[in-house]
């Protein structure tokens, strides 16, 4: 690239940007800008007022903040706000799209986000205590209704089913009432008392909150408590929780259930009895080091990794020569039935993934498959470790060569013809040419494009998922099959491991496989620099 | 310059006045009674109409979100607060996942709801490792059976009966197998189950506390493997085959070409359009019964209701008005299920041939561990009955059994 003011007078050509920069610095510019600063704000306040209803205090700091920051770029009247103008909208998006996500992988990889650990602590304090209520012996069933005693304080009145008894019930306890003062309607549900007004309607629902808190002490410990607006039954408590000692006691035998750190209250002498809900806790190095010492999880690992790989390399690498081949073949100038023939090699590309994906495992069924009816052969496709691979790479190679062939048709295209006429004066044959010029000036705009494929393969869930499930299964371990790529085996460690789902684990292997393809893409991209030089 | 810019600000801040009025309105609209319930699209219609009557005499109002099926238990442990539903349709083996998340209440129906239930529905829906509580009120009820071509074949009340006729069909129309049941290379130890209950197979032994225990594990239990050369004798004669999945049985079975057809309810309808003379039956007993699993499906509260002050109403909902017999039957009849409630009986004939295909079923087992077992039981079907390589029955199960074990821990 020269400078543009070397030349005297070059005729200048506006090119699209230039001519659109210019459009938007007039009239409709401005427009534009207060329409879309409008909708930002709008956008802005309408969020502002969800987190003013919801209390998330930060997030609406964070939010007035970031609002107040971009309006200012765009409406200050100074220079140094210029780059700024061009940043924000990228930055935004890289945020929210890039930088949360991966906070939030980064953030669950370090705890132990699983079935049984979700809530917060004082969530699962909250609702072992519910989980712990259990009907007394002779517990009784009561049809309810809340009614107002004279005074206007809010009491039940409740209907034994089984005795046909009827008592009022306050927070000091039970008091029986007279039948003959009762009338109860065909569900048993009490409809009227006298001295008490029953609620009704839509003014019971409204109760809801109170009547959560309404207990009406029984026996022991035990108490009436509403279930919904018509029933109340008789409950006790089986745990004790001692918040000041940070633990559950087992009011049955005394048996201690201390926080283990760990997410869970567990029995002191047995610590594999957790009480149910654990919570979401930090556990550190924790979920590292069960990927790297526990056999269930390392040797699957390893060996799909070494697959993951070598299945990425394998589809980048044949796809491309395939590609390559079809492509330098099409390029003959004056060829018959070029542009149909381009076509009908762009249709693999051209449809949809998911569809060729299903299809391709319909033709590949040993028994009733078509390729094995067609070519009487009886290859188990899907069924043997071997062929399983062969079947996947061979469809991700199908599907990732029609890419590759037009890419290399235009890089193919943009070399001049002159270096290669040049070549060929020098005596090259057309292996050494194409070896020695061709080749390394298409490597040149084409190895940045096989880099990013074989990052998107190695990462190619819907290949595999689709087409094997990551079977078949051989040896011991299930959760890996001889298909199972990375990110594939991640699915399944996050969805089916163990006790239900391993979240925590899953991102742990998430941010693996990160580390895992960015070395690999930037030893790759630095390598490949050495191309450009020879421009 | 100066101007422009102050007639800008003016314009944005009016935008964002209007928004803040939209914004205002729409958070105000959830303060009333709204309870709101999260269902599948087969039956988003069904409960907007039973949940509505309820709403309607009650003065409250329901909000039904549709969501695919298994994305309402995947979801309730992501969703935020404000926008979580208060009830929810749920399967009753995600009983286990929700409760030990502590994402769904306990339930406390009266002595007269509870009776109106076969017991199995509600112990389907109860767990709990230390106290065991009822978290879910049963609506629907469904499992498979055998499907038999009655033009083809007669009705088998033996399992050999059912051998002799399925490989004879087999030899008749060149089929690589005998029964149509899917399995494909992923497996699926559902549709297999059969089988598997009729080889004395079992998934979790029950403890002393009558809870199902994850540390007995019966995939490969003595029963079984002692009984297992019969699934390489029928793997042998070619009378079940991994390679077959769904589309495939199905095909076979309506195009005539196999007589017998393992699936369940919600093929009632294309049977019943596909003309064909068929009759369902439980497939018979081989050395024990050869059950089915039961699947339940229901409402649950979750424990957000409480939290959003409707914790009382979506109760109320859940155990008074949906267990009643005519909410049951809407209920069901919306996913072409037979329902829970016994005093609300489908009046479908094919649906009533499922029902009695169920005698003696087993429900899945509802805690959290099933997870570790879909896939390695479904897998050492897939081994053992692939043709040709296949690997013994015995070590594929007991493969399968280490595995599971490896795996809960």
């Amino acid at each position: 690239m020269s400078t543009p003011s070397a030349s005297p007078q070059p005729p200048f050509k506006p090119g699209v940007i230039a001519r659109s920069i210019a459009a938007f610095s007039g009239g409709p510019g401005l427009a534009i800008k207060i329409a879309l600063l409008s909708l930002t704000n709008g956008l802005a306040v309408w969020a502002g007022v969800v987190l003013v209803d919801r209390s998330r205090w930060i997030a609406l700091g964070v939010l007035i903040a970031a609002t107040l920051a971009i309006d200012y770029v765009y409406l200050a009247p100074h220079d140094w706000t210029v780059p700024a103008k061009f940043m924000v909208p990228g930055t935004v998006f890289l945020l929210a799209f890039q930088m949360v996500p991966i906070v939030y992988t980064i953030e669950v990889a370090f705890s132990n986000y699983a079935t049984g650990h979700i809530a917060t602590k004082s969530e699962a304090i909250q609702q072992i205590k519910i989980n712990s209520l259990e009907a007394p012996p002779n517990g009784k069933q009561y049809e309810m209704a809340p009614a107002h005693d004279a005074s206007g304080k809010l009491v039940l009145i409740l209907h034994d089913d089984a005795s046909g008894a009827v008592s009022v019930g306050t927070t000091k306890g039970l008091t029986t009432l007279p039948k003959a003062d009762v009338t109860v309607g065909p569900d048993g549900v009490p409809t009227r008392a006298k001295g008490y007004r029953v609620v009704k309607g839509a003014e019971l629902f409204a109760l809801d909150p109170v009547l959560a808190k309404l207990n009406v002490p029984t026996a022991g410990d035990a108490a009436i408590q509403p279930q919904g607006v018509r029933a109340a039954v008789e409950l006790r408590p089986t745990l004790r929780y001692d918040a000041g000692r940070n633990r559950f006691v087992r009011i049955r035998d005394g048996v201690v259930f201390k926080d283990n750190g760990k997410g869970a209250f567990a029995a002191a002498a047995n610590p594999k009895d957790e009480l149910e809900p654990g919570w979401k806790a930090f556990i550190g190095i924790g979920n590292f080091r069960k990927l790297a010492t526990n056999p269930l999880y390392r040797d699957p690992f390893l060996r799909v990794f070494v697959w993951t790989l070598v299945y990425a390399l394998l589809t980048v690498g044949l796809s491309f020569a395939i590609g390559l081949f079809v492509a330098i073949a099409l390029d003959k100038k004056g060829m018959r039935g070029q542009k149909l023939y381009r076509s009908v090699l762009v249709i693999p590309y051209a449809m949809p993934g998911f569809l060729s994906l299903l299809v391709w495992a319909g033709l590949l069924n040993d028994d009733f498959g078509v390729v094995n009816k067609l070519l009487h052969l009886h290859i188990p496709w899907l069924f043997d470790p071997n062929w399983a691979r062969v079947s996947v790479v061979m469809v991700s190679v199908w599907l990732t060569t029609p890419y590759f062939f037009l890419v290399s048709l235009g890089a193919l295209q943009s070399i001049p013809a002159e270096l290669t006429e040049a070549a060929k004066v020098d005596g090259g044959g057309g292996w050494a040419i194409f070896r020695r010029v061709t080749l390394p000036l298409l490597l040149v705009a084409v190895a940045p494009l096989m880099i990013a494929s074989f990052a998107f393969n190695f990462n190619n869930f819907n290949n595999i998922y689709l087409l094997t499930g990551g079977g078949p299964y051989t040896g011991t371990s299930s959760i890996a099959g001889s298909t199972d790529i990375l990110i594939s085996y991640t699915y399944k460690l996050a969805i089916a491991s163990g006790k239900g789902s391993d979240y925590g684990l899953a991102s742990t292997v998430g941010i693996v496989i990160f580390f895992i393809v960015a070395s690999i893409s930037g030893v790759s991209f630095y390598r490949s620099k050495s191309l450009e030089n020879m421009r | 310059m100066q101007n422009s810019l102050k007639r800008m600000w003016a314009l944005v801040g009016g935008v964002a006045a209007i928004a803040a009025i939209l914004a205002s309105t729409a958070t105000a609209a959830h303060k009333a009674i709204n309870i709101v319930i999260w269902t599948d699209s087969d039956r988003a219609a069904a409960v907007t109409k039973v949940a509505g009557d309820w709403a309607a005499a009650n003065g409250a109002t329901v909000q039904v979100v549709t969501k695919n099926f298994g994305d309402i238990r995947d979801n309730l442990g992501t969703v935020a607060v404000a926008d979580a539903p208060d009830v929810i349709t749920a399967a009753h083996d995600w009983t286990g996942q929700l409760a030990a998340n502590g994402l769904v209440q306990p339930l406390y129906p009266s002595a007269a709801v509870k009776k109106q239930f076969p017991a199995y529905t509600l112990n389907a829906f109860s767990y709990g490792t230390a106290v065991k509580k009822l978290y879910g009120i049963p609506a629907a009820v469904e499992n498979i059976g055998l499907v038999v071509n009655t033009k083809l074949a007669k009705v088998p009340t033996t399992f050999k009966q059912l051998e002799t006729e399925a490989l004879a069909q087999k030899r008749k129309s060149h089929l690589s197998f005998g029964i149509a049941v899917q399995q494909g290379s992923g497996g699926d130890a559902y549709h297999m189950y059969p089988f598997f209950s009729g080889l004395g197979g079992y998934i979790f032994g029950v403890n002393h506390a009558g809870n199902l225990d994850p540390s007995d594990i019966g995939v490969a239990s003595p029963t079984f493997v002692k009984n297992s050369g019969l699934v390489d004798k029928w793997n042998k004669e070619g009378l079940i085959s991994s390679k077959v999945d769904g589309a495939t049985a199905q095909n076979a079975f309506l195009k005539g070409q196999a007589a017998f057809w393992i699936t369940g309810p919600w093929n009632a309808d294309t049977l019943k359009k596909s003309g064909l003379a068929f009759k369902v039956i439980q497939v018979p007993a081989i050395v024990k019964p050869s059950v089915p699993f039961l699947g339940v499906q229901g409402f649950m509260v979750t424990k957000f209701a409480a939290g959003h002050g409707v914790g009382g109403a979506a109760t109320d909902l859940v155990t008074n008005f949906m267990a009643s017999p005519s909410a049951q039957t809407q209920l069901a009849a919306a996913n072409g299920r037979p329902p829970a409630n016994s005093n609300a009986k489908s009046n479908d004939p094919v649906l009533r041939q499922f029902s009695a295909a169920s005698k003696g079923g087993v429900p899945m087992p509802n805690i959290p561990q099933m997870s570790s077992v879909w896939g390695d039981l479904g897998q050492a079907w897939v081994k053992s009955t692939k043709g040709s390589g296949s690997t013994p029955a015995k070590v594929a199960f007991k493969t399968a059994a280490r595995a599971i074990a490896d795996k809960i821990g």
